[in-house]
């Protein structure tokens, strides 16, 4: 199918399904008070979105993801380079942690706020640990992509190891390196989500959840699209950096 | 048409030998136990010849070749590159083109000859026209904005060449560099290598598995036994230079190889 198809039937699947959230609500065909028409969400979109309320609440949240990702994605990092080289260290525990990485997080998330209670350090605690297990994970296999020969053919020129390092393994480990930085994001995301709808005073997981438990489905709703948003736009920076950095794979 | 047989120019006084293996044992530790790998190479390439080692596979060429890269160390013998040891590897006297072309995917042609420069850090300038001369030299010169992945196999190997050669090494050494060519390729880069060959004048030493590559090339075939690998046989290949695809159908050509093949046969 032609690529002007494929978007034309992409934008029209789209229509449909925008107009189906308008005129179904409005038909009765849907409960509206279950789901409200596309208009009136939007509508509402723009109401929260001026409130200061929520824009703090934005804030909290967009805090507690930065802070969390800052020191998950560095940790992770590291631990996976050593369990990638340490051949000993890496024997012991990459077992392990496929396992670890094998249970859902969330169950975890009443201890962590036994341990820290449901402020902004549990909430990073909580998606830090969320996060770290994947960084861990897709760190080695990005060190194990980098070949062999490369690394000789460099020794063949006389290279010192900061020289492999720099050269080499950097530019070679980044695609993976990104595609890591993307997934962890949408995990590190999702961990902040859970602490905050369960059991949180602030952020927008408690707003939205705050809106559900009474019944405020218009809000509800806008809420869930602005995360949506954010997350998308995220996805879509780094996957632009991705391209960036891969031309070179064919 | 008839052949002018070339002469090598005269060797240099003090620079008589560009590669010495004396006495050159290696027993390789794995998880087996000790095993013993190369016994008693002795070798001598004077200066600007082309010497090939052909040998079955596991007879240890390779690592004999990393030991002459100054990538390994043999456990027991010497090795003169230039006169000198050579206990790390020193690309302005040694130069390695492996079986894999193994260019960095991520630089383009031109930034992977320029690579070793990069390296010894060498000003931006002159790296790119040194590179750029190199790539002159194996016929790519307008190809040096390209990937390696829009390059065709033997486009590859001659990037590689040109990075071997970008420092201008003395003493080059081949891995089966055209191993994973087809048969046509194989035959066009041989006789382009000897082009630059004739062109530079280096020592190259070349290593392969096909007997027809080995006597086509050389002007001294050394034949390896299998592990422990020994040098059993030295062939000289008085062939005229420059060498063409018709003598290949000589007879002479036929006997070479037919010795050289009945000494790989004969110890297996």
């Amino acid at each position: 199918m032609s690529r002007t198809a494929t978007l034309l039937t992409r934008l029209a699947m789209l229509i449909v399904f925008l107009g189906a959230w308008e005129v179904l609500p409005r038909a009765g065909i849907v409960n509206p008070m279950l789901l409200p028409p596309l208009s009136q969400v939007v509508a509402t979109l723009g109401d929260i979105v001026a409130r200061s309320d929520f824009r703090e609440a934005m804030a909290v949240t967009a805090a507690e993801v930065v802070v969390a990702f800052v020191i998950a994605v560095p940790l992770g990092a590291a631990l996976g380079v050593l369990l990638a080289e340490n051949a000993y260290l890496g024997a012991i525990f990459r077992p392990m942690l496929f396992y670890v990485f094998s249970i859902p997080k969330s169950i975890f998330l009443p201890m962590f706020i036994l341990a820290f209670g449901i402020g902004f350090g549990q909430k990073v605690a909580y998606a830090t640990f969320s996060t770290v297990f994947i960084v861990i994970m897709s760190t080695s296999a990005a060190v194990e992509s980098v070949k062999a020969e490369y690394i000789l053919v460099a020794q063949s020129y006389g290279a010192t190891r900061a020289q492999i390092l720099r050269r080499i393994y950097v530019p070679s480990m980044m695609p993976i390196l990104l595609e890591a930085v993307r997934i962890s994001m949408i995990f590190n995301f999702t961990g902040v989500m859970i602490a905050e709808m369960y059991a949180s005073r602030t952020g927008v997981g408690h707003m939205i959840a705050n809106w559900g438990e009474n019944f405020m489905l218009p809000q509800l709703f806008a809420g869930v699209i602005v995360l949506a948003l954010a997350a998308m736009a995220f996805n879509e920076l780094v996957r632009s950096l991705e391209v960036r950095c891969s031309r070179w794979r064919s | 048409m008839q052949q002018v047989a070339k002469l090598k120019p005269q060797v240099e006084t003090g620079r008589a030998n560009a590669v010495e293996v004396t006495g050159v044992s290696h027993i390789y530790h794995g998880r087996e136990g000790a095993v013993p790998a190369l016994t008693d190479i002795d070798m001598t390439v004077p200066a600007g010849r082309f010497t090939v080692i052909v040998g079955p596979s596991g007879c240890g060429k390779t690592s004999l070749l990393m030991m002459l890269a100054g990538l390994r160390t043999p456990t027991a013998g010497t090795i003169l590159c230039d006169g000198r040891p050579i206990p790390s590897p020193d690309p302005q006297r040694v130069g390695v083109v492996f079986q894999e072309a193994s260019l960095y995917p991520w630089l383009t042609a031109l930034d992977n000859v320029e690579f070793p420069l990069a390296l010894k850090g060498s000003p931006r300038g002159e790296r790119r026209d040194r590179a750029q001369a190199m790539l002159k030299l194996v016929g790519l010169d307008s190809f040096g904005g390209r990937y390696p992945h829009e390059l065709s196999g033997g486009m590859k190997q001659r990037v590689s060449i040109a990075r071997g050669l970008v420092q201008d090494p003395p003493v080059l050494l081949m891995d089966e560099p055209f191993a994973a060519l087809d048969e046509q390729t194989r035959m066009t880069m041989g006789h382009e290598l000897l082009r630059i060959w004739d062109e530079t004048n280096k020592t190259v030493v070349f290593i392969t598995h096909s007997l027809t590559e080995a006597v086509y090339l050389a002007d001294e075939v050394l034949v390896m036994s299998a592990r422990p690998g020994r040098i059993i046989d030295r062939v000289a290949v008085d062939l005229p230079r420059p060498r063409t695809y018709q003598m290949m159908a000589t007879d002479k050509f036929g006997q070479l190889r037919e010795r050289i093949w009945q000494q790989i046969r004969a110890k297996e």
